[in-house]
């Protein structure tokens, strides 16, 4: 406990420094606040505020773990949920590497049921991504040990650059009307605050998941597969192709991943021998063909399920991973930019979108710039803060600058010692 | 962009009476209830009767009267649809309008169709994108996403359509199509009236008549709402799996569990049945699971009362599995479930 009481200190000192500023969202009187209190532990809802001062003074007042504001905006953000008046949101999508399988989760994050009566002893256990529920009891507490790695961060980045991409070019957004941040864990948020979709509706909003994750994508052309059906060459996709939109994505990713192939990789995804040796050595002439000329049925050995497998690669590579249930909820919470995250002490960070490459959350999201702590770490492996790398450590004392110690120790790897 | 101002004529109100210069033409008449009773104006009445009975019947709204006549017979005819306070005869109505609108719209000039558009607020215009036929226009996301809420064809999906730098790209047909679907949602929020006004006595007889003739259309049981009685061999695909999956005790998600419980309580099994249906595996898990299906029911926390998702939800979040026939016809597990019904003997089970 006596870390927590250390942790939530330098949380204090950081919201009362005269320096301290609340970066104000858009219309910011109209959203609801909710805090999630450092001590108790509560989540305290519908508070709204008239001003960033306002709101100021009441986080230095309660020193929060966790600040949230709606993506909504309401005539009345204090009132109950069903008189507040609910009159549009924001379209917010939700990158996040506890959703994403990554290569590095299963390294670095546990998760133990917390069901006092699971049927494990000692409650269920297992590495990776948390299950909804307990596999063995159906238990939805879980005690979870997670990580936020180099790894973690560019797999959410390139999500965010797929989605950014569909945003821009197909959505057509402008960058002024697209905010990326660091999510103050291991993730991206991006919200957009456009007029016209701030009224749209949860159903409106899932067509718009549905098109970000290809959720129903037809790939075919269908006036071209009917009358290849009546010429009965049914055997033959006719895939539709072109220079807008998921069209464009499939051409592109199509062409990339044909002039990049390697026969193992061919045959991996379920290509026949015979067809990944035609198509190896044929690349150039292949892609002429089939791609750019739309002659899907003139290569001999190269039929639907080779050409299927091959699409349905690319398009799952071209889908941003985002967190659907995130973006069609029109009421969500979402953290508030320039706060505090409880798992990390970290900020959540605005960034320009064109920065996306450059910014590095281990640098850029450090709150705590001043001063050292010693600890006792019980593990962790290494890792960069600052530019300065730090571990791996097990069971070691060292003296580590405040914003790793917060890190570790609210990661539940280390503790303070006096 | 340059844009052609149309004038709406009498003749184009007589097709289109939805439009917002009917307003003022019927302030130019300058019609009362009351008055519509008496004899000058039964004509009216007896074409706006004829509008709702044709609707009923076959889904069409009957022969075009005179200018005149036919004009404020629309109005006229929403009244009526109001005093009938029958939810299917107002959507049908709805729909019956909506359709014929659509026939007249295929018809359309470029011009004339964006006017109708742009009297719905539409961001419209023809195309000017290179590399997209020249005959398509061009409506913003937003209009597109509105009016594709219940267009069930994966045609209709954002991702299957040309969506350039926020413009949707679509025939005149499709624009027709949805324009169609703008109609009926109009007419669906006027009929919504949430305080109808005293109607006078001819025009309750009326509407009496118009509800005696639904449920002879449709039969009792489907304009009352959902039976009582839960008939499991009518469950859609997706609930079936996902009642194996409760009553095995088999891990389920919270979309899966939230559809699953508010799919039971909506069709009528009480929240204590339903919570019986999942096989807990501690009592710990039953407390759990009783809590929840109570907060889904509305008697515990929120109070509100929650309807299972519909289908394209389902899809996006997974749920949908094993879909069949039946499920290209419609666009909600409860949907299915009452068709499906239909098409059983009456065998029923109390589960
Ligand atoms: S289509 Fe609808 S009803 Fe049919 S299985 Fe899918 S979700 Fe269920
Ligand atoms: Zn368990
Ligand atoms: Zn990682």
């Amino acid at each position: 406990m006596f870390s927590r009481d250390w942790v939530y200190e330098n949380f204090r000192a950081y919201y009362r420094s005269p320096r301290y500023e609340f970066p104000s969202p858009q219309s910011f009187s109209q959203r609801e606040y909710a805090f999630l209190l450092f001590k108790e532990r509560a989540m305290v809802r519908h508070k709204s505020f008239h001003s960033s001062a306002a709101l100021v003074s009441s986080l230095r007042e309660r020193i929060p773990s966790d600040v949230y504001h709606s993506c909504a905006y309401y005539e009345n953000p204090d009132a109950d949920m069903d008189k507040k008046g609910w009159s549009g949101a924001d379209l917010v999508f939700d990158i996040d590497a506890d959703h994403i399988p990554t290569s590095c989760n299963k390294l670095h994050d546990e998760w133990k049921c917390g069901n006092p009566a699971c049927l494990v002893a000692g409650g269920m256990s297992g590495r990776g991504i948390t299950p909804e529920e307990c596999p063995a009891c159906g238990g939805v507490k879980f005690e979870t040990k997670t990580w936020a790695c180099e790894e973690c961060i560019d797999t959410t980045r390139t999500e965010t650059r797929k989605l950014l991409d569909m945003l821009t070019n197909d959505f057509g957004f402008s960058e002024h009307e697209i905010h990326t941040y660091f999510s103050g864990h291991r993730g991206y948020h991006i919200h957009v605050e456009n007029n016209s979709v701030r009224s749209l509706d949860t159903m409106a909003r899932k067509e718009i998941v549905d098109y970000v994750c290809g959720i129903g994508l037809d790939m075919f052309d269908k006036k071209r597969r009917d009358s290849a059906k009546q010429k009965r060459k049914t055997s033959t996709p006719v895939f539709a192709l072109g220079d807008y939109g998921w069209k464009r994505r499939l051409k592109n990713g199509m062409r990339t991943y044909i002039l990049n192939s390697a026969k193992e990789g061919l045959i991996e995804l379920g290509v026949s021998k015979k067809g990944a040796d035609v198509l190896f050595k044929n690349k150039q002439a292949i892609v002429n063909r089939c791609i750019e000329e739309g002659r899907w049925d003139t290569v001999k050995g190269v039929g639907f399920e080779t050409w299927m497998r091959i699409a349905e690669h690319v398009k799952d590579q071209e889908i941003a991973q985002i967190d659907t249930v995130v973006t069609s909820d029109i009421h969500r919470l979402i953290r508030a930019n320039g706060t505090l995250h409880g798992k990390t002490g970290l900020l959540k960070a605005e960034f320009p979108v064109k920065d996306l490459d450059t910014f590095d959350p281990f640098v850029g999201a450090v709150a705590f710039k001043e001063g050292t702590a010693h600890v006792l770490v019980s593990d962790a492996p290494e890792f960069k803060l600052s530019g300065e790398t730090f571990g791996p450590y097990k069971n070691q004392r060292v003296e580590l600058p405040t914003a790793a110690a917060v890190l570790l120790i609210l990661k539940g790897r280390a503790e303070v010692q006096n | 962009m340059l844009q052609e101002t149309v004038k709406f004529t009498p003749t184009d109100l007589a097709k289109y009476p939805f439009l917002k210069d009917t307003a003022a033409y019927m302030k130019r008449l300058g019609l009362e209830i009351e008055e519509l009773t008496s004899p000058e104006l039964a004509q009216i009445l007896t074409r706006a009767q004829e509008r709702l009975e044709q609707a009923l019947l076959f889904v069409y709204t009957g022969q075009k009267a005179a200018g005149d006549i036919e004009i404020p017979s629309f109005p006229v005819a929403i009244m009526l649809a109001i005093a009938t306070k029958t939810s299917f005869i107002k959507k049908r109505y709805a729909l019956a309008e909506a359709k014929q609108a659509y026939l007249e719209f295929q018809g359309e000039t470029a011009e004339r169709l964006m006017a109708i558009a742009r009297d719905f607020d539409w961001n419209i215009a023809l195309n000017t994108e290179s590399g997209i036929p020249l005959d398509y226009f061009s409506v913003s996301l937003a209009d597109y996403l509105r009016n594709i809420t219940h267009l069930r064809d994966e045609k209709w999906k954002l991702i299957n359509r040309l969506l350039v730098r926020g413009r949707v790209f679509l025939k005149q047909q499709d624009v027709a199509r949805l324009l169609q679907e703008d109609v009926q949602r109009r007419i669906d929020i006027r009929l919504d009236a949430k305080e109808a006004p005293e109607f006078p006595g001819p025009i309750t007889a009326i509407a009496d008549k118009l509800v005696e003739m639904a449920k002879e259309k449709i039969g009792e049981q489907e304009m009352e709402g959902f039976p009582k009685v839960v008939s499991q061999s009518a469950f859609p695909p997706c609930i079936a799996v996902l009642y194996d999956a409760a009553t095995h005790g088999k891990h389920m998600g919270h979309v899966e569990r939230f559809t699953f419980t508010s799919f039971l309580l909506t069709i009528g099994m009480p929240p204590e049945k339903v919570a019986e249906t999942f096989k807990t595996s501690s009592d710990y898990n039953a407390r759990l699971t009783r809590y929840q299906v109570e907060h889904i029911a509305g008697s515990k926390g929120s109070g509100t009362k929650y309807t299972p998702p519909s289908c394209s939800t389902l899809q996006t979040h997974g749920v949908c599995t094993n879909s069949d026939e039946l499920c290209r016809r419609v666009h909600h597990p409860l949907n299915y479930y009452l068709r499906k019904q239909k098409l059983q003997p009456s065998v029923q089970t109390n589960a």
